[in-house]
């Protein structure tokens, strides 16, 4: 199915390998262009980004002060922990609908099961990243062993788990002890603790991508069976990939909850399309192994300031869907354009 | 008939008659003539909607923008039409050329500029979306004419109107599928886009146009729910997207294209429908509903992946001395 592409990233060492000595000498101009094209699904959305910035910054006083990062930063950062494990996801090739159910059953379990108790409501914190990843190790079983689609397989999850949420709180309330949804307002050195966990975001991000098992989930998005030759086992990794995507779906539901101080059946939903969007609009291909989180992050900023920013020009909050349905179809056309100049300069 | 070919869509029919012995026993009211009439008449709409999706799916693509096709047809027609019979004879037409205008702009979006079908269908989705609730303001609309009406729940000699439109769909999309180069051109499509059109399969228009029915289908299911719950609401598209899917994966389509048929997606999209009036006679939340529906599509397309054709050692032989399927 997935072609090997010689001229794509330099980062994707198994899909590269050999390429090397077999390019004719060029100029110094082409290689430069070459270079500017190959990058071009990141510097698209850094673009983007910082027009946006630059739009919202002539509206309104303040955009580039420590206040409005601590905000921007908690308003993205659920849909950021969401598209963490989605970009995981999308690298292996695949892609995980299951989030939103799995964010709704975080979300209920958290606000009924947390009580008053410290302990008890750490052990149940716990016990909610646990359930997500083995949930997610479940869609990495099933889509190997059954060998099914990933999109029907967490289609289903997804659905199980939402009726799960519905089941133990049919509607919106439930409560948070006090002590938990101070999160969101605690900080340190001027940072909010969100723009903490967003350096710990990165850190694990740098890190991961080098260890085996981030090397090993690009390689087989990049080409699933050179991958397999290469000795990275097929139902390993879909367990790792999708049982990462559950954990960090159960860490932005346990996020959100610090933010609403309520659990809701229903909320999972409106994370599951924009967690894609967010990776699309980073540059993140969804024929794997290309993007990074970098670009994910980037991707949900972008996101986030456009509800900014339809919320400072005082228009209808409905234009916010259709700037960032514009937004991602942009990003996603001129990244493939790139994409094919970059293999016509090269061809 | 090469009954291996079909085994999936069997397995669907089957699971259909199987789910209604058991209501029969566990709810015996089921089966009545009235019972079984709301029920093919409500698997209608999802059939119809499903219906488009069928012809995306087959062609390798998946249609995300059937919710807010489905729903901007139903509130322009209402805010049009203005519980008004005779404008419709212009509003219909109208606005089913323009789902089918919507369905060809994805179209060319995925055929030509190379865009993941997911991606451009979202996309259109939530400007569709956006664009009818800055249009509207989110205010509701007034009724639905008494004509759509007519066409959603009126009978014509006990015989319920959108049964006999679905019945006339399904008869031109079964067409469609199996007797015309179209048919023929969309399954090569799905298999292999490029092997396609090396082979020349015109890829270009065969996909435009199933994404094209998509949108038509859409909206058509989209004015016909406007007359059944006699009034158009900001939302009323949601439940079709997931509905629409799971229809056509239960009908036995493969989700990555080039396999399925309208045939199958008709017993999903009564699978569906008859789980959902079976639980709350059972006295199950909509909690337990989803849960269900999760477990319905696990195990159906589970059973008609190839991982578990060694049980079909267990069925009749279908025709096993073939080779493998194309």
């Amino acid at each position: 199915m997935s072609i090997v592409d010689p001229t794509s990233r330099a980062g994707i060492a198994i899909a590269n390998s050999g390429a090397a000595g077999t390019t004719p000498r060029r100029s110094r101009a082409a290689i430069w262009k070459s270079a500017l094209l190959d990058r071009a699904s990141l510097i698209i959305p850094c673009v983007m980004l910082v027009a946006l910035l630059l739009v919202y910054a002539s509206l309104r006083d303040g955009v580039f002060t420590l206040d409005e990062l601590n905000l921007d930063t908690a308003a993205a950062m659920t849909l950021l922990l969401a598209a963490t494990g989605q970009t995981i996801v999308l690298l292996r090739g695949g892609i995980d609908l299951s989030i939103g159910g799995m964010i709704s059953l975080g979300t209920v379990l958290a606000a009924t099961r947390f009580g008053t108790d410290p302990g008890q409501a750490a052990a149940w914190a716990f016990g909610i990243v646990a359930i997500g990843g083995l949930v997610g190790a479940l869609n990495g079983i099933l889509i190997t062993v059954l060998r099914l689609q990933p999109f029907l397989v967490t289609l289903a999850t997804w659905s199980i788990l939402s009726g799960a949420a519905m089941i133990i709180l049919p509607t919106d309330g439930g409560a948070l002890p006090s002590g938990w949804t101070m999160f969101g307002v605690s900080s340190w050195l001027g940072l909010s603790s969100s723009v903490w966990l967003l350096a710990l975001l990165l850190v694990f991000w740098f890190w991961f991508k080098r260890t085996r098992l981030g090397i090993a989930i690009r390689a087989t998005g990049s080409n699933e069976r050179s991958a397999f030759l290469s000795g990275v086992s097929p139902i390993g990794i879909n367990i790792a990939t999708y049982g990462l995507s559950g954990i960090f779906a159960a860490l932005a539901a346990l996020y959100l909850t610090t933010q609403t101080g309520a659990g809701s059946p229903t909320i999972g939903k409106d994370y599951i399309l924009p967690s894609v969007a967010a990776a699309v609009i980073g540059g993140i291909s969804l024929f794997g192994g290309r993007g990074g989180l970098v670009g994910t992050m980037i991707g949900a900023f972008i996101l986030t300031l456009i509800g900014n920013l339809v919320f400072v020009l005082e228009v209808s909050s409905y234009w916010q869907p259709i700037v960032s349905g514009i937004i991602l179809l942009i990003a996603v056309l001129a990244s493939s354009i790139a994409e094919k100049s970059a293999r016509r300069s090269l061809s | 008939m090469n009954i291996r070919r079909h085994r999936a869509i069997l397995l669907a029919y089957l699971g259909m008659i199987v789910l209604l012995l058991l209501t029969s026993v566990v709810a015996p009211g089921f089966l009545s003539a009235t019972h079984l009439r709301s029920t093919v008449v409500l698997a209608a709409f999802i059939g119809i909607v499903a219906l488009g999706q069928t012809f995306v799916i087959i062609g390798g693509g998946i249609d995300l923008s059937v919710p807010w096709v489905l729903n901007s047809a139903a509130v322009l027609m209402t805010l049009l039409a203005n519980s008004q019979d005779a404008p419709l004879l212009w509003i219909v037409p109208v606005l089913l050329a323009a789902g089918a205008l919507v369905g060809m702009v994805n179209g060319f979006g995925v055929a030509i500029f190379g865009v993941p079908p997911i991606i451009m269908t979202l996309a259109v989705n939530v400007i569709l979306q956006g664009g009818i609730l800055v249009y509207t303001g989110g205010a509701p609309t007034s009724t639905a004419p008494q004509a759509i009406q007519f066409l959603a729940v009126g009978r014509i000699g006990g015989f319920p109107v959108v049964l006999i439109l679905w019945i006339a769909l399904a008869a031109i999309a079964t067409f469609l599928l199996s007797k015309t180069a179209f048919g023929r051109h969309l399954y090569a499509v799905g298999t292999s886009a490029t092997v396609a059109e090396f082979s020349g399969v015109p890829a270009l228009r065969t996909t435009v146009l199933a994404y094209t029915l998509s949108g038509f289908t859409a909206a058509l299911a989209g004015m016909l729910l406007t007359g059944y719950t006699a009034q158009a609401y900001l939302g009323m598209g949601d439940p079709y997207l997931f509905t629409s899917i799971a229809a056509v994966a239960i009908g036995g389509a493969s989700i990555l294209g080039g396999s399925g048929h309208y045939i199958g997606t008709i017993a999903g999209a009564l699978v569906l429908t008859i789980l959902t009036g079976l639980l709350p006679a059972l006295n199950l939340s909509s909690g337990a509903l989803l849960i269900v529906y999760g477990a319905v599509i696990l195990v159906t397309v589970s059973l008609a992946s190839e991982a578990l054709s060694g049980l079909s050692a267990f069925l009749p032989r279908f025709g096993r001395s073939r080779g493998p399927s194309a």
